[in-house]
């Protein structure tokens, strides 16, 4: 067992401590709460009114950022993100998961946490491609913010892009609600790892706080979900955009 | 009545494991220590084929000594305290009985849990007296201090906790919740408290406190009911404190 | 110039006490144990430590009161001078363990707490929660392995003392021991051997002792020339519970937390316990030992329920001695201090002792006689010699003995919470003994000695068990065991006489001779377990001939050996002047036994058994008296006596209660 050698001269041994807790922070600040603002975000195209204008609102005002938006995203996002799933495989790499022999609730969590994980990464790579700028050169980046006319475009593209094909409304089904669980157990498992809650029973209150946050925040992303899979992309008779628009990042 | 007791055998280190089969009478009260007494005594196979007789770790055979620790029906805990009728009334058909998979297996049912003892020594999980002198008495303690020591200190380094971890394992460098509420033990007394940052610095190292991924399967399996995930989150909590504390210098 | 070893063999609080302070004085220390020291059988020890303490030294306890309880209680047959140095450094002991951080049970104001065990009317026991040996194991275990961290002790787990080896004068110069796992026999010089190797309770087959408690090493140091002591005197616990694979202990802190021990007055009543009226109850200990109460010691309590459940066919369960511990009537405080005991009796036996009387059963628990070691008295304090090099040390120079293991400290009968005490206590006084004893040897003096000395101490072992891995027999050692365990157990426990016991020893012969007949199922040269229980089983043959024997020899009762056959008849008569005559008969009786069996029994091996001689017991400090614990006319006994001017002094707690204890 590795346990056998003492204090070994590891690279990783000076920072570990911080490098695990800046883990758990990554996934809860930059990357926690980026996800909530954008379900909530895509949640607008339920909202009453033309089809798709609060949503392309709601865009429109994140990218009054302007040229802040590229930067901010990479710092606040991407880097965040590739730090948080990149060790986070390495951590799962370090588990030997046995829930189906000691099942119980947080055992069960524990073992659903690392395979949502997977899942999110994955999916954040396919919808990354699909959605945003960067995919296009990947025949992706289906997302505009307007149309070549400078019309509004979001809801439009967005939805078209869901309703390519029969698949993937329940690939993004899938992706949300794992993403979403993802985030609301490691909001848990952080609250223990950060000392806040101790005792079996705040861990099982707190447990119960972030079960109502999951679903919560689950039928947000479906909710969403759901309004760009019905949108009505033949009555508003808008014509097919054939590019993209540079200066637009996905949703 | 009888019933079939199946148990995981291995001559040796090197060797393979393989499956050997038991048939067994029952007995009013018996325990799976029993169990393996009586085939130390008449040691056939269910096939009454004679075999060497199976080898396993025993001492107290009341539960307060950690040694008969194995993997029964799938879950870690001990021989003597396993009763053959609360077993059979969780899987009817046979007993299965296996060593414990985080440790290497000397000889059947017993493994080498020498690392579990190392890690004691790292984590410093003494209280650094001047001597063994007349120095008078400790410090006076609280009840409710001493009710939250006990617990804790009664942990047999069985490694119950350990092998239920899934973050426990030859891929990871984890030390286990054992070390970790033995440093929380210790870090609560007045006197152990000296060693405090010690401590903090191996949590704080690889395999330390941030292994810890929260399947809380310890506390689940811990036969003597410590409060191991208190004593997680609580180290969890110091460590980080612990931490910035040295980054700001105070 | 080679360095100086100890070995110490056993890693229970013994060898544990002994071997964190040779380490504190920079000593370097082998320390060898059958199993990781952690799991020794001291961490089945529950109730508690006695020693005096503020709160008892203010309702007029002493040092003095304890060595005199202890002497009592052991009827005397126990050297004093050793004890009363026990008795006056328990406060020491209790404090050193406290601050090694022994999680004591604490009062509100956060001193330690003490609760009353048996044998006393004092609560001097101080106990962490109901497992206070493991806690003081663990504490002294962490001690060990902060020396073990600065490698000035060298621990070898799970390898096990064949024998010591003497040189051509006799002289002890280490040890051969067998590693467990590789099969591996090796010789370990050193210096001075420590054996701390517990009591021998396999002897009796099943027992409250650990299954690693076999006797083996204090065997093989016997037929090495070590005498050994007092070894009919076994304590018979008297409430356990049964099992099939061991006697798990039930704690006198039971008792000592208020549980009551009770009948019902119905022989075989089969309603449920709790629906029994008190008036159909038989509170016997109450009822006979009105002072005391379910507090005797523990000899006069299995006695008390060996005749309930025989004599008087009141047993809970026909056909064994099960009578009601009952707990049910304690607060919530006082269960909450039991529950390490009380959750073992519901792991194993299913029932919520919270809710239900438990039915409890005598079990052969500890072993009073033990290694014949030797003392040094102080003449000044009546105590010890401290560091004299012959404290602790055995017939064999060189080789001491401490714990349970030895015959030292608890006479006929041992009090409840007393051996925690002895245990460290023997332990931190050897430490300074073989401190002197380095420092007077030669430097490297076993190191130095021929290689062949050491090379010829393996060669009898390997011999033997390569014979033992090959030898065809028909004999199966663990029913061999089973046969002994259960005539020891019948024959040689709470109640004896001597056709029964001339019976035992005619088994055990036979039992001895189908011993060479034995064949190992296992033959295998990696873990041979059957290998290591064979071998002990041998020596357990040895000890059960001197227990028995020593029983036979013995025509007497004393504290736990109990021969109805040579029992003085209890005054009976009514009317006060008859009732003085016959306490005057019985005090003559009572001191001509003293004069012929006040007597250490001391078994020699010989190839041919066990060589018996008696030695004088320094009783100079507390002169013996009759014990008179629930006793018939006892007062009156107690009266006579005095007058007779045996022990010129009177009971020593009289003169304590009026000039205090002598320093």
């Amino acid at each position: 067992m590795a346990q056998q050698q003492p204090e070994p001269a590891r690279a990783g041994e000076k920072y570990y401590f911080l490098i695990r807790r800046l883990h758990s922070l990554s996934g809860l600040v930059p990357v926690g709460v980026f996800l909530v603002v954008h379900l909530l975000a895509n949640a607008t195209v339920l909202a009453p009114g033309p089809a798709g204008a609060e949503y392309q609102k709601s865009i429109e005002r994140i990218h009054a950022l302007g040229p802040l938006l590229v930067p901010l995203e990479i710092v606040g996002i991407f880097i965040p993100l590739l730090f948080h799933s990149l060790l986070g495989f390495a951590i799962w790499f370090e588990a030997v998961p046995n829930a189906m022999q000691y099942r119980h609730g947080p055992n069960i969590r524990y073992t659903l946490q690392r395979i949502t994980g997977g899942i999110a990464f994955l999916f954040i790579l396919y919808h990354v491609w699909e959605m945003h700028w960067m995919g296009a050169p990947l025949g992706g980046g289906k997302f505009a913010l307007h149309d070549s006319d400078g019309g509004p475009a979001a809801a439009v593209t967005t939805a078209r892009a869901i309703q390519a094909s029969v698949w993937i409304a329940p690939i993004y089904a899938l992706g949300i609600v794992a993403t979403v669980y993802h985030l609301a157990n490691g909001i848990w498992s952080s609250l223990i790892t950060w000392g806040i809650t101790i005792r079996p029973r705040t861990q099982q209150v707190s447990g119960y706080v972030c079960a109502v946050f999951g679903i919560v925040l689950s039928l947000v992303g479906l909710g969403a979900l759901r309004g760009f899979k019905t949108f009505d992309l033949t009555s508003d008779g808008v014509e097919a955009t054939g590019h993209t628009t540079a200066e637009a990042p996905g949703p | 009545m009888k019933f079939k007791v199946k148990i995981l055998r291995q001559d040796t280190p090197h060797d393979g494991s393989y499956w050997q089969t038991f048939e067994m009478p029952y007995e009013d009260g018996m325990n799976l220590t029993t169990v393996l007494q009586r085939i130390a005594a008449d040691p056939i196979t269910v096939d009454r084929q004679p075999t060497a007789p199976v080898a396993y770790d025993a001492s107290c055979l009341e539960e307060v000594c950690g040694a008969c620790t194995m993997v029964i029906n799938g879950r870690v805990r001990q021989a003597c305290s396993a009763l053959v009728d609360r077993l059979l009334a969780e899987q009817p058909s046979l007993i299965e009985m296996r060593p414990m998979t985080k440790f290497p297996v000397i000889r059947d049912l017993i493994v080498d849990r020498s690392s579990m003892f190392e890690v004691l020594k790292r984590v410093k999980a003494w209280v650094h007296v001047d001597g063994y002198h007349d120095l008078g008495p400790g410090a006076r303690i609280p009840p409710k201090q001493q009710d939250e020591a006990y617990p804790l200190s009664r942990c047999m380094t069985c490694g119950c906790c350990v092998e239920a971890c899934p973050q426990f394992n030859d891929r990871s460098s984890f030390i286990g919740p054992a070390a970790i509420s033995q440093v929380m033990l210790f870090n609560a007394h007045p006197t152990g408290r000296v060693d405090a940052d010690a401590r903090f610095e191996v949590l704080s190292g690889s395999g330390g406190i941030a292994a810890c991924g929260n399947s809380q399967n310890c506390v689940k399996v811990c036969p003597k009911d410590i409060p191991l995930t208190d004593s997680i989150a609580k180290a969890g909590r110091d460590t980080t404190l612990y931490q910035l504390r040295k980054w700001f210098g105070s | 110039m080679a360095k100086q070893h100890v070995v110490v063999v056993g890693g229970g609080l013994a060898g544990l006490a002994v071997t964190m302070k040779l380490a504190e004085a920079g000593n370097h220390v082998f320390l060898i144990s059958m199993v990781p020291v952690k799991r020794s059988h001291s961490v089945c020890a529950q109730g508690g430590i006695n020693s005096v303490n503020p709160l008892t030294r203010q309702q007029g306890d002493s040092e003095w009161l304890h060595m005199d309880d202890t002497v009592y209680g052991g009827d005397f047959l126990q050297h004093q001078p050793p004890v009363k140095e026990m008795c006056d450094w328990g406060p020491r002991v209790i404090d050193l363990l406290d601050r090694l951080g022994v999680p004591f049970n604490r009062t509100p104001e956060g001193f330690r707490d003490q609760r009353r065990f048996g044998g006393t009317m004092f609560k001097r026991t101080a106990f962490a929660g109901a497992t206070t040996g493991q806690q003081m194991l663990y504490a002294l275990d962490e001690q060990v392995r902060r020396w073990e961290a600065r490698n000035l002790v060298e621990k070898y787990e799970y390898w096990e003392f064949l024998g010591p080896i003497l040189d051509t004068k006799g002289h002890c110069r280490g040890v051969v021991a067998q590693d467990m796992f590789s099969m591996e026999i090796r010789p370990f010089a050193a210096d001075a051997v420590v054996l701390a190797t517990g009591g021998c309770g396999s002897v009796f087959g099943r027992s409250t002792m650990s299954m690693i408690c076999t006797g083996g090493a204090a065997g093989r140091a016997y037929e090495a020339g070590a005498d050994y002591a007092n070894g009919e005197f076994v304590q018979v616990h008297p409430t356990a519970i049964p099992g099939t694979d061991k006697l798990r202990l039930m704690s006198e802190s039971a008792r000592g937390e208020g549980g009551r021990i009770w009948v019902p007055r119905k022989p075989q009543d089969d309603r449920d316990p709790n629906s029994i009226p008190a008036s159909e109850r038989f509170y016997f200990l109450e009822e006979r030992y009105p002072k005391y109460g379910n507090l005797v010691p523990r000899d006069i309590a299995t006695r008390e329920i060996f005749d309930v459940c025989v004599n008087l066919d009141l047993s809970v369960e026909p056909g064994r001695l099960c009578v009601y511990l009952d707990v049910t009537e304690l607060s919530a405080e006082s269960l909450k201090k039991l529950d390490g005991i009380l959750e073992i009796y519901e792991k194993f036996q299913g029932v919520d002792p919270r809710k239900t009387p438990m039915k409890i059963f005598p079990a052969v628990h500890y072993s009073m006689g033990g290694l014949w070691v030797d003392y040094e008295r102080n003449d000044a304090t009546g105590g010890l010699v401290i560091g004299s090099p012959r404290n602790q040390q055995t017939k064999v120079p060189g080789l001491f003995v401490i714990g349970e293991a030895d015959y030292q400290y608890h006479g006929a009968n041992r009090l409840g919470a007393n051996s925690l005490l002895s245990c460290i206590f023997s332990g931190l006084i050897v430490a300074p003994t073989i401190v002197n004893r380095l420092k007077s040897l030669p430097q490297g003096s076993a190191a130095d000695q021929p290689v062949s000395l050491f090379d010829d101490s393996v060669k009898p072992h390997q011999e033997w068990m390569n014979r033992l891995i090959h030898h065809e027999g028909t004999e199966n050692p663990y029913k061999l065991h089973q046969e002994l365990g259960d005539w020891m157990t019948r024959n040689v426990t709470v109640v004896r006489n001597n056709k029964d016991l001339r019976s035992t020893l005619e088994k055990i012969a036979e039992i001895s001779e189908r011993y060479g007949n034995v064949a190992l199922s296992d033959k295998s040269n990696w873990t041979n377990q059957n290998l290591s229980f064979t071998r002990a089983l041998g020596d357990m043959i040895r000890l059960a001939g001197v227990i028995t024997e020593g029983a036979l020899l013995r025509d007497e009762c004393r504290g736990a050996h109990f021969k109805p056959e040579f029992a003085i008849p209890s005054p009976d008569a009514e009317e006060p002047a008859a009732l003085r005559e016959q306490a005057g008969v019985w005090c003559k009786a009572f001191k001509a036994k003293g004069d012929r069996w006040l007597k250490t029994t001391v078994a020699r091996h010989t190839p041919d058994g066990p060589e018996f001689h008696y030695e004088e017991v320094d009783t100079s400090l507390i002169p013996p008296r009759p014990r008179t614990y629930g006793l018939k006319g006892a007062e009156v006994i107690e009266q006579v006596w005095s007058k007779m001017g045996v022990g010129q002094e009177g009971p020593a707690e009289r003169k304590v209660a009026v000039g205090g204890a002598p320093k």
